[in-house]
């Protein structure tokens, strides 16, 4: 019932990190992971492993931050790999140096040595009493190897340095940033595997952060397996945490933005961290709000064609292909490939094309995969399809410098392209959003009994059509004919089996599963169910249901499947005469309702339950009793989710509470209170806030009782300050008040409870 | 005794020596001030014996609660006896939540107030006010 404190991590001093510790958004789990590692002695390391463009680096850095600041007993080490260093010896003195410089930093809990500029002296004299012995020898020995002419043993030397320590009863946590740049052609030493033996026999925990087809490589190259290493994926952000995230840095940046623009920013730049800093910030530098499509697309275009997305892509093309020809030969193959039909082509056609050594082949097909451009798969050669940013930059290079055309045509171009196709991905991102979920749901299908009627919508229609959801789900548990579900072992996106343009599909709309029946592993029993999701308003009707029959057939004689289930869902289920075409095909057909039932009969609803969650907003202007506007409306609100008359009211009046707080405590110009009902499967989530003022921070300590003594005395002196708060905190279950920017929100959460 | 309305929208009614105040449906600060305005002008014309009856009153904000408080005090001020009735389950525990129960008694029907307050009552009519 306690509130939770605010987060005070805005007042944290920043040692690395770039951003507030309160601004950092969408990785809290991976953040909490990392310095819940640093205090783990039995753990030895982690690998973190990066999607392409995910981003790493501020993880790492508000990871150290915290950690300093919480001085734990690991002296936290940040070690970041720079694209321009090529020359081992070096780096590795670097690390040796910046080690050292961190622990000092670190004794002295003084932030400000961390980024300072310090000569080998200054590390001496700023060194812990107790260590100077170990750290002067070993800064003399490695003083000693520079001057001979063995590279290696110098390397290793300057990264023992956390072993050393550990001897000496030191105990650091080493992160170690952009591991995909050590491991540079031409260097003779692999830094990487140098990096991860002297890491992994340090008996210390470490972190070690890269693109994550390459650092699983280097550690089975180098280690043979992944003993002991524990590893996290750093996918994308989704869709929540990178509209958080744009807000958050237009918001620091001071750059206008609204919802539909923000969307669109993270559709476009697929909810990548890199891509979505850099675009604010040419905003901002540019001077320009994100406020229209216009906008966006226009600055998008610029950073593409010049801005840092460009510089990014463009040292990847640098790295792979270090001549001017073999770039523009490369970006010519790259696109033409990612245009033709398949997107496919042959290792050999990439040799004769690009006029290059097998072993020069070689190591550019292993960069693109590494950065997962394309998919080296034997003698093929695929791109991949995502990300668009990717794409629009390769459009741009090959128009630009294969087919030479004048700069400001390919941006003219690429813009009018992309305001045209602004819609078209808004569209794809809310056609996916609605999506049901039908991947997911497949690959719980393990044998299970279900009730016949879930999969013929005809026969539900026929037992269950309005009856309300607890009724239909009584009767359902009582329903003698069963289906006996496969045992389905993969499933994958209909897409991925036929090129996109043929089918025409939204991701995620149509899977194909692979599964057993009976779970019985034989040729026999082998099955694939064709599901595709049907997009009709009103009960499909039969030339739908024909076309998508037809179309997935094909594609499983196409496919040489042997036995197939086409199971085709429509929102509103189908007309009798396409249920009886579904009939004679012998293929199942249900409604988005008998989807629910059978996602909570065998995913014990774990399966979108996002899709259970329905929210409302309310802006209502403040006084005139319009708080009782926002009362009816939550009861209205509350009622769907069958809460309790007493908790209606209880809601009711905390919300009543809220508003008159908001009244009376913000000053605000525009006069307006905005809500936000949030209903879950298990609660009912308000969120009530206004701009201006904003709550003084011990506004949650504030609680006065009641009359204290029998002539009011007290009470008339303190007036009723508190008792709405006091209120609110006792009628809702969880509440949360936040400052933020341009006044407080209060969040207030009921959960539901059965009579 | 004939029911009226006094101030905006306040019903009241005097039965014997005792006066009745009727809450409106949402007791807030325009209410709250509404109630406490009739029970003051009761307690000025003599009345020791005071009712406010809740019947109608669905929703109670902390502001109109505070203004009872208000009452209460003014009540105890010159000896008169308060009695809340016909509250719903849920402001009555909204009164205890705030204290308010502590400092009123309170009664299920108006009929029960008014037999509770019949000697005090009583003493209103024969001050003579």
């Amino acid at each position: 019932m306690s509130p939770k404190k605010p987060n005070n991590g805005h007042q944290r001093e920043r040692i690395l990190s770039r951003v507030a510790a309160d601004e950092f958004v969408g990785r809290t789990g991976a953040l909490e992971r990392i310095v819940k590692l640093s205090a783990d002695r039995e753990a030895r390391g982690l690998l973190l492993l990066l999607a392409p463009s995910a981003g790493v680096s501020e993880l790492l850095r508000q990871a150290y931050d915290q950690l300093f600041h919480a001085h734990t007993e690991a002296v936290p080490v940040y070690f970041s790999l720079s694209r321009k260093e090529k020359n081992p010896a070096q780096v590795a003195r670097r690390f040796l140096y910046a080690f050292l410089q961190q622990l000092a930093a670190f004794h002295l809990r003084e932030p400000r040595l961390v980024n300072a500029s310090l000569t080998k002296t200054d590390l001496l004299d700023l060194s812990p009493p107790a260590d100077y012995e170990w750290i002067e020898r070993l800064l003399a020995i490695a003083e000693s190897e520079s001057a001979g002419h063995d590279e290696q043993s110098l390397v290793r030397l300057c990264l023992s340095v956390p072993e050393r320590a550990m001897t000496k009863g030191v105990r650091s946590f080493v992160m170690l940033d952009a591991a995909q740049l050590i491991e540079a052609s031409e260097m003779e030493i692999s830094l990487g595997a140098e990096f991860v033996r002297a890491l992994t026999r340090s008996r210390i925990p470490f972190v070690l952060a890269g693109l994550r087809r390459q650092v699983l490589d280097l550690v089975h190259n180098t280690l043979g397996d992944f003993d002991g290493l524990e590893r996290l994926h750093l996918d994308r952000l989704d869709d929540d945490e990178a509209g958080r995230l744009v807000e958050y840095v237009t918001r620091r940046e001071q750059v206008g933005l609204n919802d539909a623009t923000r969307d669109l920013i993270v559709q476009q730049l697929d909810g990548s961290p890199l891509f979505i800093n850099a675009l604010v910030e040419a905003a901002r530098e540019k001077k320009r709000p994100l406020t229209s499509f216009r906008n966006c697309q226009r600055l998008y275009v610029e950073e593409v064609m010049g801005g840092r997305i460009h510089r990014h892509f463009s040292s990847i093309m640098d790295e792979l292909a270090p001549t001017s020809e073999l770039r523009r030969a490369l970006i010519r193959l790259l696109y033409e490939t990612s245009a033709s039909d398949t997107r496919k082509s042959t290792v050999e056609v990439w040799r004769k094309r690009l006029d290059i050594t097998s072993a020069q082949l070689q190591r550019l097909l292993h960069g693109l995969n590494v950065h997962e451009l394309a998919n080296v798969n034997g003698s093929l050669v695929e791109m991949n399809s995502a990300p668009l940013v990717w794409h629009d930059y390769l459009r741009a290079r090959y128009e630009w410098e294969v087919l030479a055309e004048p700069r400001a045509s390919v941006l003219a171009g690429l813009l009018t392209e992309l305001l045209k196709r602004a819609p078209q991905t808004m569209e794809q991102h809310y056609r996916r959003e609605a999506a049901l979920g039908l991947g997911d749901l497949l690959s719980l299908f393990d044998c299970q009994r279900v009730p016949a009627s879930l999969l013929h919508y005809d026969r539900f229609s026929r037992l269950y059509k309005g009856l309300d959801a607890e009724e239909a789900a009584s009767l359902l548990e009582a329903e003698t004919d069963l289906v006996r579900l496969p045992q389905i072992v993969s499933v994958a996106n209909t897409t991925a089996f036929h090129p996109p343009v043929q089918m025409q599909l939204e991701e995620g709309r149509s899977v194909i599963a692979h599964g057993f029946d009976a779970g019985s592993y034989s040729e026999a029993s082998e099955v694939v169910w064709l599901a595709a999701e049907i997009d009709s308003k009103m009960e499909a009707g039969r030339g739908l249901a024909e076309m998508w029959h037809n179309r997935l057939t094909h594609l499983a004689r196409t496919r040489s499947f042997e036995r197939v289930r086409v199971w085709l869902i429509s929102r509103e289920g189908f007309t009798n005469d396409a249920l009886e075409f579904l009939n004679e095909q012998e293929a199942y057909s249900s409604s988005r309702r008998q989807l629910e039932a059978l996602t909570s009969r065998i995913g014990q609803g774990e399966i979108k339950q996002a899709q259970a969650t329905d929210e409302f907003e309310l802006a209502i202007p403040m006084g005139e009793e319009t708080e009782l506007i926002a009362a009816h409306t939550v009861e209205q609100i509350a009622r769907r989710s069958k809460f309790q008359p007493e908790a209606i009211n209880q809601i009711k009046t905390a919300l009543i509470e809220a508003c008159i707080n908001a009244t009376e405590h913000s000053l605000s110009t525009d006069r307006k209170i905005y809500q936000r009902f949030r209903l879950e499967s298990d609660r009912l989530v308000v969120t009530v806030s206004s701009r201006g003022l904003r709550l003084p921070e011990n506004y949650l300590e504030t609680d006065v009782p009641g009359r204290s003594n029998g002539n009011g005395q007290e009470e008339k002196a303190q007036g009723r300050r508190g008792w709405g708060l006091r209120l609110i905190r006792t009628l809702m279950d969880e509440v949360e008040f936040e400052r933020v920017d341009d006044g407080t929100r209060l969040r207030m959460t009921k959960y539901l409870r059965k009579p | 005794m004939a029911e009226m309305l006094t101030g905006v929208t306040v019903r009241s009614r005097v039965v014997g020596g005792a006066a009745v105040v009727y809450a409106s449906d949402y007791l807030n600060k325009l209410s709250g001030e509404r109630i406490e305005r009739e029970c003051r002008l009761q307690l000025e014309a003599g009345r020791r014996a005071l009712v406010v009856n809740f019947r109608d009153t669905e929703l109670v904000n902390s502001i109109g609660v505070s203004i009872l408080m208000g009452i209460i005090d003014a009540a105890e001020s010159v000896g008169a006896q308060l009695v809340f009735s016909d509250m719903s389950a849920q402001t009555v525990e909204l009164f205890e939540m705030l204290g308010l129960t502590r400092f009123v008694a309170l009664a299920k029907t108006e009929a029960e107030a008014l037999a509770t307050l019949s000697g005090f009552a009583a003493a209103s009519q024969g001050s003579g006010h």
